[in-house]
């Protein structure tokens, strides 16, 4: 009885933990978002599909692989990646770019605040 | 507005104020780093600096945020430019004698500062970094005072920053590779 209980808690601590990325970024504010976005990194990046500025396009960025927006020339180090810019990653990365991908030219430092990044986030979903 | 870098004309800040300096510049800027510039950059960077130097001032002295966050930026910029100068651009003006297949032993210079460049590389791309974001602000300052003018050039400056990431500073360290190679090979 007691072990049962035990057990009962620990898969709900499980399934919370597991939870909590997710839904910090599910509950990212889109239009938010778009403030942080547009002070941080409008000068390097468009929202239009195809217009690459000194960063590539970041339309339909959610979801797409490192290194692969057509037209824009990547760092080596950007190219081999090999990741997706899911949630989970894109939180990491606009946390310290250099420290998920080393040698990356963004010449960002990060954005700390992990609100203001689940809500840029929320906002790069939106474009597609 | 030329694009040009905001570093390039701290640089060029520098390097002018180098050549000014004993008669003396009244303005309300923190001075240029000291610098011991034993080597010169090429004159176009020089020229490009003086532009973009004397637009940085003018940004500078504007009311609001926008002056703030230009007098915040060169204080950044300047502290970039002393780096520039003091081992980055130097070896850039071998390249006109190193295209026409020209390598001697009186380059070496060229090759200690270029190692460094390579050493000090995560260093100097945070100053990178850094300027980065004093443009990122300096562009919502501008945007909020309707200031086109500091919003093109704080644009045509983060242009020209990633030019220094893609290109300046990689051929740098070609340049440096290279004389080695040469001299080694006993060019």
């Amino acid at each position: 009885m007691m072990s049962e209980r035990i057990l009962r808690i620990a898969i709900t601590a499980l399934l919370f933990t597991s939870a909590v990325p997710s839904l910090s970024h599910a509950a990212g504010d889109a239009a938010a978002g778009q403030s942080v976005f547009k002070s941080s990194c409008t000068m390097c990046h468009s929202v239009q599909p195809g217009q690459n500025k000194i960063g590539p396009s970041l339309f339909g960025v959610v979801g797409r692989k490192t290194g692969s927006e057509p037209d824009y020339t990547y760092s080596p180090a950007n190219k081999s990646a090999n990741l997706i810019w899911d949630e989970a990653t894109l939180d990491k990365y606009l946390e310290s770019p250099r420290t998920v991908v080393p040698g990356t030219k963004m010449t960002y430092g990060g954005q700390k605040d992990a609100e203001k990044r689940a809500n840029l986030i929320a906002y790069l979903a939106t474009l597609k | 507005m030329h694009p040009r870098s905001l570093k390039r004309l701290a640089l060029l800040g520098l390097a002018a104020a180098a050549l000014i300096a004993p008669a003396g510049i009244a303005h309300a800027q923190p001075a240029a780093p000291a610098v011991k510039v034993s080597h010169p950059i090429p004159q176009s960077l020089r020229n490009e600096h003086a532009e973009d130097r004397e637009k940085l001032e003018l940004l500078s002295k504007r009311p609001g945020k926008v002056g703030e966050v230009a007098r915040k930026a060169i204080v950044l910029f300047d502290r970039h430019a002393a780096t520039e100068a003091e081992f980055i651009m130097p070896p850039l003006t071998l390249l006109p004698v190193l295209a026409d297949g020209k390598v001697t032993p009186d380059m070496e210079w060229a090759v200690a500062m270029t190692d460094r460049v390579r050493a000090e590389r995560e260093q100097i791309f945070q100053q990178h970094v850094e300027v980065t974001d004093v443009l990122n602000q300096l562009i919502e300052a501008a945007e909020a005072a309707k200031d086109e003018d500091a919003k093109e050039f704080a644009e045509a400056a983060a242009g020209d920053a990633m030019n220094d990431v893609e290109i300046l500073e990689p051929a740098v360290l070609v340049i440096g590779d290279y004389i080695r190679m040469k001299l080694a090979a006993g060019h």
